[in-house]
């Protein structure tokens, strides 16, 4: 790993986004289980509301990171980030919805009726993001051991 | 019994993912060139048409109480199951197709791993199979 990388992979934004990213992907995966497989939701409330902080993160962390690599280019390191990116966009709208229909449920005895779809649709684009953040890491590392690695700048 | 159309084309197109997937590493095994688009549509096919039953039917099942607790149990591990093997199929794909650009072979380097990951592929598949055999083609 190039040394200008291993710093940005050492910056305070990245790893706060990575550790709320983190904290949401084993709860959101302890939350599919435990509802499919004995109807109950553990840590709900934490998967919600650390939910905020991790939209802001990613926000402020996708800002700087797209000024550092725009334009596109046509590599597949790239296609794995966008696909990446997208997946969280349509994670964190998604979980949005899910947490809405939490918070107004607050208070009144009974448990928030979570539409299928936008459930189903949380769940899928959260294993996405899973799948593609990690793809797109790796393959922005493997980048480094190539050959021409010294000679291109970024990604 | 009436079998839904999504799930029966599901259950058909997982054999015909399972034979791409197997593919990109007989390709990778006996070194021949990467199949890179095969590898892509295989990857987006299965997130968005068979990634996406799975997870629809499981939202479905979680608000279903007539499901026997242990279905439900197998349910939930079939479904975290799939993610794993649907997830460790991506990486090691991307990982084989950047070694092959430098003239490696990922999967035939690491046996172990690739069979590994065959075995997996293999029970997550054919749970769900199961699944769709239990569910609809057995008499209740």
């Amino acid at each position: 790993m190039n040394g200008a990388r291993a710093q940005r992979l050492r910056a305070p934004l990245l790893l706060t986004f990575a550790a709320l990213l983190a904290f949401e992907a084993l709860g959101g995966l302890v939350l599919f289980y435990a509802r499919l497989a004995y109807g109950l939701l553990p840590g709900e409330r934490s998967h919600v509301l650390a939910g905020i902080p991790l939209a802001l993160f990613y926000a402020a962390y996708l800002w700087q990171h797209w000024r550092r690599v725009s334009p596109i280019r046509a590599r597949l390191d790239y296609a794995l980030g966008l696909i990446a990116a997208a997946s969280l966009a349509a994670s964190l709208a998604l979980g949005g919805a899910l947490g809405w229909l939490w918070w107004r449920s607050r208070g009144s005895g009974e448990p928030p009726h979570y539409p299928e779809v936008v459930s189903a649709a949380h769940n899928i684009s959260s294993m996405l993001v899973l799948t593609f953040v990690l793809a797109h890491l790796l393959a922005v590392l493997a980048r480094d051991r190539e050959p021409t690695a010294g000679r291109q700048r970024d990604s | 019994m009436h079998i839904p159309p999504f799930s029966l084309f599901s259950a058909v197109s997982e054999l015909f993912v399972t034979a791409g997937v197997f593919w990109v590493i007989h390709r990778n095994w006996t070194r021949r060139p990467f199949p890179l688009p095969l590898f892509l549509a295989v990857a987006l096919f299965e997130a968005f048409v068979n990634v996406m039953y799975m997870a629809s039917r499981s939202s479905a099942a979680a608000s279903d109480h007539s499901i026997a607790p242990n279905l439900r149990i197998f349910f939930a591990l079939h479904g975290m199951l799939s993610l794993l093997a649907y997830l460790v199929f991506v990486i090691l794909g991307v990982l084989a197709y950047q070694d092959q650009k430098e003239g490696r072979y990922w999967f035939r380097d690491r046996p172990a791993v690739t069979w590994t990951f065959i075995v997996v592929w293999i029970i997550s598949v054919g749970s769900g199979e199961a699944l769709f055999v239990a569910r609809y083609l057995l008499p209740s």
